[in-house]
């Protein structure tokens, strides 16, 4: 029963409410760090930087991938695991892909977390130093 | 990390029968060792024999549930793929099931 690749993350959830409710609080920063773990800053435009903070203190760059609206959400960042002494251990780039469908219900949210490919890579290297940062 | 520890994660995860344990566990979350064995080739009693295993060796937690434990991957940093990719899911279980509880207080607030 083993969803997606070996190196892929697959999740997904029924939230009893339209898309239209959902993608606010799956996109928009401020309802974002709601729920993520993290306060978000992201320029919501493919290619637009931004950065998860954690209440530590631990910041982690992110470049935002695709946006459409109700639908996709896609983005880029440097994921990290905390060491049992609190230290930070970075983990290679991956993508994250939120996608929103409408369902009897409500709306399905389902979250793919890979390692990032490196055939998209050339297309964000060109917009500058935060990008590069998430860069493998 | 301590060296034994680490050893006893690698020969643990040396079987392969345990990866795809592991790895069914990372895909469907917090479940028992019947949920797992709907899913896999093997029994329900190797399923459990086998999440005793990674449960000794810190991969996975369980909690009681009703008859059974209910096992869900351990958060504990692990540089190994299997095991990062996991801990990856787990901010994922965590993360959705808080989207969940900022939508519906959102609504009822509305």
């Amino acid at each position: 029963m083993e969803r997606g690749g070996p190196d892929e993350v697959e999740r997904e959830v029924i939230v009893p409410a339209p898309p239209g409710a959902v993608w606010p609080a799956v996109a928009n920063p401020d309802e974002m760090s709601r729920w993520f773990g993290a306060d978000a800053e992201l320029d919501l435009r493919p290619g637009g930087p931004g950065v998860f903070r954690w209440p530590d203190g631990t910041e982690r760059p992110v470049v935002v991938e695709e946006v459409d609206p109700e639908r996709r959400l896609a983005f880029r960042w440097l994921p990290f695991q905390r060491t049992a002494g609190g230290g930070v251990v970075p983990l290679p780039s991956t993508r994250v892909l939120i996608t929103l469908d409408e369902v009897p219900g409500g709306t399905r949210v389902r979250v793919v977390e890979a390692p990032a490919s490196r055939a998209a890579m050339p297309r964000l290297r060109s917009s500058g130093r935060a990008l590069a940062a998430v860069a493998p | 990390m301590k060296r034994d520890r680490t050893d006893a994660i690698f020969a643990a995860l040396a079987d392969a029968t345990r990866r795809q344990v592991m790895r069914a566990l990372s895909a469907q979350g917090p479940s028992t060792a019947t949920g797992l064995a709907a899913g896999l080739p093997v029994t329900r009693q190797a399923v459990a024999k086998h999440l005793t295993a990674l449960a000794d060796a810190g991969l996975v937690t369980a909690t009681r549930r009703g008859r059974e434990r209910l096992y869900q991957i351990s958060p504990r940093p692990l540089t190994d793929a299997v095991s990062w990719m996991a801990d990856l899911g787990a901010r994922w279980d965590e993360r959705l099931a808080a989207l969940q509880d900022h939508v519906a207080a959102h609504r009822r607030h509305r």
